[in-house]
């Protein structure tokens, strides 16, 4: 049994346990990717930059761990995650499936059916493929290219990764990860306690409770909080930022159940927009839909809800739904915990209701809409794993005669904050829910918002979009 | 043995493959930095590199003064800085070079770096670089006929511009080289890219080198698609330079976002064009003027351009031409080949105005396609000159309309248009002939060097390089075929310029024409020896009453060598080659190809500038939501004429691949720069290249069968690499058929390229507007 250790970090990988203790260590920091440690290490090469911040995949890595006594696999991208979210867990690289005279069956299916060409790319692809692999017996075309969303290629044009991920998945044979015996001890000795790691310059906090993590927060109110870092960890990729304390909360546990009580369904702050995705699918569409067009599986494995509210961006791809389904946003701190309607909750750009020393804990959503009828929308130049140009999230209720007495016209992408059509609102509010009085509304659009252009689209282009995007909420309510 | 798979498969999906990336280098390594210039044009009035100079960890900071050869590295044209010196003409372009012990270090350092500028006034579009009135290299024509005679005939002239867009060649593996120097000037340079010999000589200058003392060498590069055809000169001099300086070993890999900024990408045109046409949908004549950004250097943009004059015809015959070509500077990084090198450029604007001629005769397009096909009595001269032989559109055309059922669907996407009013779906068939050979004809030639060793294996030495198209499995099957042995026993060695010396670049799409005659060559030269050797054994072991083998009739086959007069005389290969040991013959051989007939005049605009074209069609059906701008390619039909095909597996594969990217330049992949000349889209959060949901649903590609080439090619094959990318008009123009029936096909679109969905859907807005 290994000794727990309060600022040691201990993971499996190559079937050894790796123990990395940050106070002696030169070249890795709490902050180090993954991506860059085992870029360090003299066998584990295929795991490549393509882009380090993951929207490329080339970095693909599987975590593993032991959950209802079964191993768990999961495909993250090795650039978004730090040393210390290894913590607990397995860590499988594309040279742990296999080698070049011993394939394993997603490495054979790729050279079989032509899966790869300059190669750069291919060890992600294989790895998100091994994801797949390890769970769904047979996939459908859509789990394939949801799974492999994550994963640019710019030789090959998918079709025959498409072909490589069915045919794997068809012939699907025991493979070394069907037992996993000796892991599953090795990882079941790795203790699950407080972590408090240093290397002098930075102080990396990864609570295990959320006790704890509140009294951190308390303690040091100017901490950088991360769950999945997917937003933060581009801070130290792109920036090269030094970002001096962190608080982890990503692997409590209390943080990320799903549940329901009577009236609302119970989101865990921590809970990732992945399981999120699967609970929403028939329960809260409108929510479903956004999170199927958000970022990429490995992204969505990574991230939260609670990071995605925390980090208020304007654009916040789940912001405008969230206010149309009326959530509240349940915030913990000193005095315990707080609720705030959704609506409210974000201030301005980058500025949310939960101030320092505080954390999201949960996020309530009514089961019902009490009649009302909810959409979400999503324009992006390419339409998965890209970032909203334009999103709306729309609450209509209809009286008997047609017209509408709850309106709720809620868009991102259209100004520094996520922002309701007030005038437009007002406008539509009493009048016969008709093609024609939502035309003469779309023409408002642009008394309520003043867009920017970037690189993204015109501001010209954002107008039409914002327009066009009430039309379409009508055609998809109008009776 | 035509399926054969990717030589580095096995590989690349264990992550054994090498990247020079992924090298083991000893811990001398130094990493180097670039410190490139923030602003698009500005004097450099002064700078301080003491304090940066003083980090622990820094090895050195050079500048354009501790360039020991020429600052340049322009391939063609000297007009490409390696440092700025005194002033900077673009927002990217390198100033300083840093080596130090971590990439990090280098980053410290430059952050104390101070450089004072004046800014200067930036040219940064090729509207204002036409107001400029600065050319980066004299105009060019092509003319061919009388257009004003054309013009004062034509019941029908229709004008326009046409504006097509920037692509980003965004290889997943970006800019790297590592250089080792070695005993007195001696320097191996790891290089990711297309043109070693040209890496070489740049090197051989800047670092005043002789050649001989400098091996460039590349295994592998993680894509290129023209991208490293030049601009990976770039890092492999500045990582030359630094290593020089500090004698370790340096690396340079430019981090995504650096790379989108300092390097070139597919060549922006803006196309003005006037064509005259008959009430049948005939074209008459066609005058054109093509601008192209050439960025701040003039790099390949020359025979970009010229490429494009070329193709400007696509496949159709134009009886009466004049197609002007300008090349404007501008104060953005130079702009480089990108597979199809001006081709797609050249196309767009007739497949642009084929299609409004349809709607303005309310015609199919397909049919005006039809008709307007090189082919028949006096339409086979290209407006350069040269006659289109051993033509294949007809019957590619015949095949792919009934194979794709284009008639039926194109009824069925009407009748579906008709009743939905938001989701409209559209339909286009477009081809593709392209020319194949460098059109700067010496260009056209390559080397082979080709060694047997005792055991019977082989390796094989050529000046092509591997990017992912397949160019070292289709040498392997080249070698395992002429050889007569199976592929197992042949190895293509890593490219190298001390093994074959002053090749071309791996481009145009000719890297297994030109290479795979020149090992064919090699090998012939082997064979003939050991066929000597072999006949002279045979009957020295034969009784005399038998007649004699001829040294002729020696074949290799099966792993074995026979007398194809008598197969009971036969010997395996491998012992063939011990014994030619033995006899002290040589087991290896050099070979040497050029392509035949090839020459063009570039004054009078005329010659014979390709060996051969290449030939496909697309069908591209998609469905379009007309109030978000997203579309769905919902099948694709490709017929493509690869000759007698060497590979199949890998044809198809560059055919999809081609295909895809095509795609992406005519939809999502766009850039912008904002009002200092700042790329927007300098990484893949913004800059979207298609994903794996962006494919056509339903993707059916057919290679043309029993269309051997006519000209002599290696095994009767022909090109591929570049001219499936330019299928993907037929989604472009699939996403404007789509467009159009939003006005029932009666207002002709506002349409540019790339088509993202904001153009689509500004274009639809404007119809809407029209309509009510």
């Amino acid at each position: 049994m290994k000794k727990t250790n309060s600022h040691i970090i201990s993971f499996v990988l190559d079937e050894e346990v790796i123990s990395i203790d940050f106070s002696g260590e030169q070249a890795l920091s709490p902050t180090t990717t993954v991506l860059n440690y085992l870029r360090s290490l003299p066998n584990h090469k295929g795991c490549k930059e393509g882009c380090a911040e993951g929207d490329c995949g080339a970095c693909t890595v599987v975590l593993a761990k032991e959950e209802s006594k079964k191993m768990r696999y999961w495909a993250v991208d090795a650039c978004l995650l730090f040393l210390p979210m290894l913590h607990g867990k397995q860590l499988i690289t594309v040279e742990n499936l296999g080698s070049s005279t011993n394939l394993h069956p997603v490495q054979k299916a790729m050279v079989e059916k032509d899966g790869s060409q300059c190669g750069y790319c291919t060890p992600g692809f294989v790895m998100a493929m091994f994801d797949l692999y390890k769970n769904y017996s047979i996939p459908t075309n859509e789990q394939i290219d949801d799974a492999l969303t994550g994963n640019l290629c710019r030789c090959t044009g998918y079709r025959s990764i498409v072909d490589a991920a069915q045919s794997a998945g068809a012939k699907k044979a025991r493979d070394q990860f069907s037992e996993q015996a000796e892991v599953k001890k090795m990882l079941a000795g790795i203790h699950a306690n407080n972590k408090k790691l240093s290397n002098g310059i930075q102080v990396y906090h990864k609570p295990s409770r959320k006790q704890s993590a509140l009294q951190l927060i308390q303690k040091y109110p100017k901490a950088t909080i991360v769950a999945g870092a997917t937003d933060v960890a581009l801070r130290v990729t792109k920036n090269h930022e030094v970002i001096p304390e962190i608080i982890d909360i990503g692997d409590i546990d209390e943080l990320k159940a799903i549940s329901a009580n009577k009236n609302h369904y119970i989101i865990g702050a921590g809970a990732s927009l992945e399981s999120i995705k699967a609970f929403s699918k028939e329960k809260l569409p409108s929510l479903y839909k956004m999170l199927a067009v958000f970022g990429s599986k490995q992204i969505r494995q990574l991230a939260t809800l609670g990071g995605n509210l925390g980090s208020a961006s304007p654009i916040g791809d789940t912001t405008p739904v969230l206010i149309a389904l009326k959530a509240i946003i349940v915030i913990g701190g000193k005095k315990g915990a707080r609720k705030v309607p959704m609506h409210e909750f974000i201030l301005g750009y980058r500025k949310s209701q939960c101030k320092a020393g505080e954390l999201i804990t949960e996020i309530h959503i009514p089961k019902s809409s009490g009649g009302a009828q909810i959409r979400s929308y999503k324009i992006s130049k390419r339409k998965d794993l890209d970032i909203a140009t334009v999103s709306g999230g729309f609450r209509l209720s209809l009286d008997k005669s047609n017209m509408p007495v709850e309106l709720m016209l809620v868009y991102g992408g259209m100004a520094e904050v996520t922002k309701r059509a007030k005038k437009t609102e007002a406008f539509l509010l009493g009048k016969v829910w008709s093609r024609k009085t939502i035309e003469q509304a779309a023409n408002l659009i642009a008394a309520d918002f003043k867009p920017i252009s970037d690189a993204r689209s015109s501001a010209r282009g954002r107008e039409v979009m914002a327009k066009n995007l009430l039309l379409k909420f009508w055609t998809e309510t109008n009776n | 043995m035509s399926t054969l798979e990717h030589e580095s498969a096995k590989y690349h999906v264990t992550g054994e493959a090498v990247f020079i990336d992924d090298m083991l280098v000893n811990k001398e390594l130094l990493h180097g930095h670039v410190v490139y210039s923030p602003h698009a044009h500005a004097k450099i009035v002064s700078y301080n590199l003491a304090e940066a100079k003083n980090v622990k960890g820094v090895h050195c900071i050079l500048s354009y003064k501790d360039i020991p050869g020429e600052n340049q590295m322009g391939p063609v044209i000297r007009d490409e800085l390696v440092l700025a010196s005194g002033k900077v003409t673009f927002i990217g372009q390198a100033i300083f070079l840093i080596a130090a012990d971590t990439e990090e270090i280098a980053r410290t350092a430059e952050k104390l770096i101070t450089i004072e500028y004046k800014q200067l006034k930036p040219i940064l579009s090729i509207v204002d670089a036409i107001k400029s009135g600065r050319l980066i290299q004299p105009k060019r024509k092509i003319e061919n006929g009388n257009i004003k005679k054309a013009f004062n005939s034509a019941p029908n002239i229709i004008e326009g511009e046409l504006k097509t867009g920037a692509q980003e060649q965004w290889y997943l593996e970006t800019q790297v080289a590592l250089a080792y120097p070695g005993e007195g000037v001696e320097l191996l340079v790891h290089s990711s890219t297309q043109h070693p010999s040209e890496t070489q000589a740049i090197v051989s200058e800047v670092l005043r080198i002789p050649k001989n003392e400098i091996e460039v060498q590349v295994r592998r590069m993680g894509g290129a698609f023209g991208g490293k055809e030049t601009q990976a000169n770039h890092v492999a001099v500045w990582a030359s330079l630094l290593a020089f300086q500090t004698r370790r070993p340096v690396k340079i890999r430019l981090f995504r976002d650096d790379d989108q900024k300092m390097t070139g990408k597919r060549h922006p045109f803006l196309t003005y064009y006037k064509a005259a046409f008959n009430n049948k949908g005939l074209i008459m004549g066609l005058d054109l003027e093509q601008h192209t950004d050439a960025g701040a250097a003039t790099d390949l943009t020359m025979a970009i351009l010229e490429r494009a004059m070329m193709h400007a015809d696509n496949a159709y015959y134009i009886p009466n031409i004049r197609i002007m070509g300008f090349a404007w500077f501008t104060n953005l990084p130079s702009n480089t080949a990108f597979r199809g090198f001006g081709g797609p450029q050249g196309m767009a604007c007739i497949e642009t105005i084929i299609d409004k001629i349809a709607r303005q005769l309310k015609k199919d397009p397909a049919e005006i396609r039809n008709i307007n096909f090189y082919g028949g009595e006096g339409r086979s001269e290209t407006p350069y000159g040269q006659i289109i032989e051993h033509n294949r559109l007809n019957i590619i055309e015949e095949q792919l309309m009934l194979s794709s059922r284009y008639i039926e669907r194109r009824d069925l996407v009407k009748q579906f248009n008709e009743k939905s009013e938001f989701i409209k779906r559209g339909i286009a068939i477009t081809p593709v002939k392209f020319g194949i050979s460098f059109t700067t004809s010496f260009l056209n030639q390559a080397g082979a060097l080709v060694h047997v060793y005792k055991d019977g294996t082989v390796l094989v030495n050529h000046g092509g390089t591997e990017m992912g198209q397949g160019l070292h499995t289709k040498i392997q099957q080249i070698a395992s075929l002429e050889f007569g042995v199976s592929a197992q026993k042949i190895k293509v060695n890593a490219t190298s310029t001390a093994k074959v010396p002053n090749t071309s670049a791996t481009a145009a799409s000719a890297g297994t024409d030109l290479n795979g005659m020149a090992v064919k060559d090699a090998i012939f030269k082997l064979k003939a020896s050991i066929a000597l050797l072999v006949a002279e054994e045979f009957n020295n072991n034969i009784p005399t009453s038998q007649p004699e083998t001829d040294d002729e009739d020696i074949i290799f086959v099966n792993d074995n060598i026979y007398d194809i007069e008598n197969t009971t005389r036969k010997i395996s290969f491998e012992d063939a080659i011990n014994l030619a040991y033995i006899n002290q013959v040589s087991l290896s051989a050099t070979g040497f190809y050029k392509t035949p007939d090839i020459h063009f005049d570039r004054e009078k605009g005329k010659g014979h500038p390709y060996f051969y074209y290449s030939f496909g069609m697309a069908v591209t059906e998609i469905e379009l939501d007309t109030l978000t701008g997203f579309f769905q390619n919902l099948r694709t039909d490709i017929l493509h004429d690869v000759g007698e095909s060497l590979n199949r597996r890998l044809d198809i594969g560059q055919i999809e691949g081609g295909y895809v990217q095509g795609q992406g330049w005519c939809t999502t992949e766009e850039c912008k720069w904002d009002d200092k000349g700042n790329l927007l889209n300098h990484s893949p959060d913004t800059y979207k290249i298609p994903n794996i949901q962006d494919i056509p649903k339903d993707f059916r590609v057919q290679l043309l069968e029993d269309f051997p080439n006519s000209v002599n090619t290696i095994r009767r094959s022909k090109a591929i690499a570049e001219p499936p990318l330019m299928l993907a008009f037929s989604c472009w123009l699939a996403i404007k058929d789509a467009i159009s029936a939003v006005g029932n096909h009666e207002i002709e679109p506002e349409f540019s390229l790339p088509a993202t969905n904001e153009v689509i859907l500004l274009s639809i807005d404007k119809i809407r507007e029209q309509l009510n």
